[in-house]
């Protein structure tokens, strides 16, 4: 028993923790789509906290219900449809040259394509809006309209680009799954139907494709709920047009105060994630029989392309082109210009990065002599960062806890509650922080505005990631090492730094990097948490996009890439990690 | 069913400077149950693959009959699925997300065979391996013993006139092993069909084979009757991999041998008297040494060894006894029980005719 006690004592603090900073909130923001705010009383004509359906009613059938609820669910609903349906196709394909072909270059093109999905994904619809931004909006124009052509309001805002970005932003994480599926693939099942008779086509038709779906269905949820919390794009490339999708829909919601309404939304949110998941698992359950014995690798596997060889390499060149080489260089162009398009060399300047007393008057220092930027890179690092190495620890302990723990009650609740905000779209789980947050309770002060908040969410936020890499650690660890060390008289606390710890060193590692990274690049999770003088580089960039600084805002948003580009790839090459799990946001 | 013949069969990988087959001539004859031996890496399964054409062979040529398959001289290169041999896989590689009937029923519906005969011949094979009550389960339901025989059942349904064994035993316990070879047997003898078996167990070999081809470093060793590698290995190498306990090896060095090692040099070099070759070695098996008292007077036509009793090793039925002899640990296997006790000083006798000489280069040389 003396192994066990301090492990159920750490699980009973963990639950009570998490309780709080996951489900609590949670529960406080559903409940306020039910209850009449102090804002509403007139309105409804009920006492303030009395139960009402009245936020319901608004969201799904008032005469604003189509603009606040019906539309963003079709966009989103299409938008995201449209984004799964061709990434699957231009990831499958992809995944398939690299694992299986003898294209030129496959090594390098199996890291070159999953470039993007390091990046922050608004960073995407930055780019766009530098090259197509048209007089709609205003601020500086996009270098099309710049230089005499204007862009149609449907290329330039709205679902087109939208649903274009996000199928280059998430075609690497369709590479990386199906990829991963392919290599693990038994060959030898694909050669004995050739032994048996049946061409490449038929093998591909009737061996791989079947056992390929639930690696596609899992892609294709994944890809749905993080569409659902994906805020920046939207906001980005939405606004002009007012195009809404639900998670600008819930941003507009609380930036008009209507509580109650983002609730409801937010519900929604929370449900359709939750839909897609039971989608997920009961398709894995089913795919669980189909776990087959690996066998020795075929020694030559990769079918020779021939003719195609040249186009087949030249669409993954396009591919690398079009969402790494464009976006970026565009966005690199963009802040050593003064006047957009204008290729002449009196325009090109490095100002907007060093100089001084610029004519944006709200950020009149260039991007790297910015006392603000430096701000918020410091704020970045170390909130983030402290959230980071906070999920990483308090990960390993659930997993230690999971693993260990007498009681499989509380290994479960801890495991799931944990897991809770994967399914629940970080501008959803901010608006409940706010919710619980923005006032004292108890013994807890309001945390609005300061950066406890921030850290906190980050950190939970993460947890999901981190939990699953310490359940995963502590798995392969198994239970001889310390017992070994308790048989020889070590202690709890003993046993964890001497023993436990040190062991599990790299994944803990893991477990804190990956988060912030993920982190650094989030901002749905905190657009509506930070404030100014609080801001991290993500709602700092934000800031200003709204002021329409071009170039400040893709200076900022270069920085937040080439911190998630190297920190990621820093990672890869130390830790050898998979790339294809818990980076988020 | 025609003989299949592998000539000069090379296979080289690119970026790898050794040859993993090399240069292989081997002729499969009709109604053969031909096992291919060797330890890992020597190229059987490579050998196998080629055969099947699953790998394309870097040089020479495959024929079945008159058809060729691989030539590379020629170009020419037949692609598995129209090779008609079955494979069944030391992994089974049953598909997981067809049922057992699905998966028999599979190269059946490839050859547009008509639903009602399909099932028929499904059910079948599956009742002829036992596992016609499992045709409607998955394979991951199913126990490894009972998923090599759906692999087998799905191979046997189209009845190919090759079958391509790779090491389809392997992964059974020992009891489910003996009980597939006895299946296999009786699958051999049923179909009447041409076997090819991959192995790296000799036992296996020994009981199952009509002929066996030995393989070593990409390069046949030997082949030929099962009695005929274990009673004349043509090297050291086969002599060595076939029989446990191990034969024993006695290797004539040049500096002042130890008087056993003296006495077997001189032994060999009165076998090869005439003979041109120098004896580099000898190899005794374990059960052609007699064990006796040391006072027992020398036989005339046979190699005798001085030596303590180590150690005895009942095995159950025999025994292992392990003797020294100057230092070097010799074995002997026996049927009868021992009435020696370690310790005890005894001579080891063997039969002139049971002792393998082998030339400097680890050939056999010799009369026998």
């Amino acid at each position: 028993m003396g192994l066990r006690r301090p492990t159920t004592a750490i699980g009973v603090l963990a639950l009570i923790l998490f309780g709080y900073l996951i489900a609590v909130p949670i529960v406080t923001m559903l409940v306020q789509g039910f209850t009449v705010s102090p804002k509403d009383t007139v309105v409804v004509q009920q006492q303030e906290g009395s139960p009402t359906s009245y936020y319901l009613w608004r969201v799904f059938l008032s005469p604003v219900a189509a603009d606040l609820f019906w539309r963003p669910l079709v966009h989103t609903l299409l938008v995201s449809t449209c984004s799964v349906v061709f990434s699957l196709i231009l990831g499958g394909v992809l995944a398939w040259l690299i694992t299986r072909t003898d294209l030129w270059g496959r090594r390098w093109f199996s890291t070159a394509l999953i470039v993007p999905y390091m990046l922050p994904t608004w960073a995407f619809a930055l780019a766009w809006t530098t090259i197509f931004k048209n007089r709609t909006a205003g601020g500086q124009p996009g270098w099309l309209e710049s230089i005499g052509v204007t862009p149609p309001d449907w290329l330039a805002y709205g679902g087109v680009p939208i649903t274009i970005i996000f199928t280059l932003y998430f075609t690497p994480f369709v590479i990386l799954l199906l990829g991963n599926a392919l290599k693990r693939l038994d060959p030898q099942l694909e050669d004995s139907a050739r032994m048996l008779g049946a061409g490449y086509g038929t093998v591909v038709r009737t061996v791989v494709v079947p056992l390929m779906r639930p690696a596609l269905v899992s892609a294709a949820t994944l890809i749905l709920a993080k569409v659902l919390g994906e805020f920046g794009v939207t906001y980005i490339l939405g606004l002009p047009t007012d195009f809404n999708v639900l998670a600008t829909s819930l941003y507009r919601s609380i930036s008009t105060r209507e509580d109650g309404a983002a609730a409801v939304i937010a519900g929604a949110i929370i449900l359709i994630g939750l839909l897609s998941l039971w989608v997920d698992v009961h398709f894995l359950k089913e795919a669980r029989r189909f776990v087959t014995i690996g066998g020795k690798g075929a020694m030559d596997r990769t079918r020779a392309l021939g003719r195609w060889r040249v186009p087949a390499t030249a669409l993954c060149g396009l591919a690398f082109v079009l969402s790494v080489v464009v976006p970026l260089g565009v966005l690199a162009l963009s802040t050593v210009m003064r006047r957009p398009a204008d290729f002449s060399a009196d325009n090109f300047t490095l100002d907007y990065w060093v100089g001084h007393g610029l004519d944006t008057p709200a950020f009149t220092d260039g991007v790297l002599v910015s006392g603000a930027v430096w701000s918020a890179v410091w704020n970045t690092f170390w909130i983030v960062g402290l959230a980071a190495v906070a999920a990483g620890v308090l990960g390993q302990l659930v997993g230690y806890v999971v693993v260990r723990s007498p009681s499989r009650l509380l290994g479960t609740t801890l495991r799931q509650l944990t897991f809770l905000p994967y399914l629940v779209p970080g501008i959803a789980f901010a608006v409940a922080y706010l919710s619980l947050f923005a006032v004292d309770r108890g013994p807890i002060p309001a945390l609005y505005g300061t950066s406890t908040l921030l850290v906190l969410i980050y950190m939970v936020e993460q947890m999901p990631f981190a939990t699953r890499a310490g359940i995963s650690s502590m798995m392969q660890l198994g239970p001889e090492p310390e017992e070994a060390a308790q048989v020889a008289g070590a202690g709890w606390w003993r046993r964890m730094a001497h023993v436990v710890l040190p062991i599990q060193k790299r994944a803990l590692a893991t477990g804190v990097l990956m988060p912030f990274i993920a982190g650094v690049r989030s901002l749905s999770l905190v657009v509506i948490l930070a404030v100014p003088g609080m801001d991290v580089l993500t709602t700092f960039a934000i800031r200003l996009v709204e002021y329409g600084y071009t170039q400040a805002a893709n200076g900022v948003v270069l920085v937040v890439s080439a911190v998630a580009f190297g920190g990621t790839y820093a990672i890869q090459k130390t830790m050898k990690t998979d790339l294809g799990r818990g980076l988020g946001g | 069913m025609p003989t299949i013949r592998l000539q000069g069969i090379s296979k080289r990988y690119p970026g790898s400077t050794a040859s993993a087959v090399d240069s292989l001539d081997l002729t499969v004859n009709d109604g053969d149950f031909m096992c291919m031996l060797g330890p890992s890496g020597c190229g059987k399964t490579t050998t196998l693959r080629m055969i099947a054409g699953l790998e394309q062979p870097t040089g020479g040529s495959i024929s079945v009959g008159d058809r060729v398959l691989d030539s590379v001289e020629q170009g020419v290169f037949v692609a598995p699925e129209r090779r008609e041999m079955g494979l069944v896989f030391q992994s089974y590689a049953l598909w997981p997300h067809m049922t057992i009937r699905q998966n028999t029923e599979y190269g059946l519906r490839l050859r547009k065979v008509g639903r009602a005969e399909r099932s028929s011949r499904a059910d079948e094979v599956m009742n002829v391996m036992g596992i016609g009550r499992f045709a409607d389960r998955y394979p991951s339901q199913l126990s490894g013993g009972q998923q090599q025989r759906v692999a087998l059942a799905r191979m046997l349904a189209v009845n190919p006139g090759v079958m391509l064994l790779d090491e389809p035993l392997s992964n059974l316990d020992s009891r489910l092993r003996l009980e597939m070879r006895t299946e296999l047997k009786r699958i051999h003898q049923d179909f009447r069909s041409t076997i090819v078996f991959v192995t790296h167990d000799q036992w296996e070999a020994m009981t199952l084979a009509t002929r066996i081809a030995v393989l070593a470093d990409g390069r046949l060793q030997q082949i030929g009757t099962p009695t005929d590698i274990y009673d004349r290995p043509r090297n050291r190498f086969v002599a060595g991999f076939l029989g446990n306990p191990p034969i024993n090896i006695i290797e004539f060095t040049d500096d002042e041998p130890a008087p056993h090692i003296a006495a077997a040099h001189r032994f060999a070099e009165t076998r090869l008297h005439g003979a041109t070759a120098v004896p580099g070695s000898i190899g005794i098996r374990p059960e052609s040494i007699r064990i006796e008292p040391p006072s027992q007077a020398p036989a005339p036509d046979a190699l005798t060894i001085d030596a303590s009793i180590f150690a005895i090793l009942p095995t159950g039925g025999s025994w292992t006894i392990e003797a020294v002899a100057d230092g070097r640990h010799l074995f002997a296997t026996t049927s009868v029980p021992p009435t020696c006790r370690p310790g005890d000083d005894v001579r080891l006798r063997v039969a002139a005719h049971e002792v393998h000489v082998f030339d400097t280069e680890g050939e056999r040389v010799g009369l026998s």
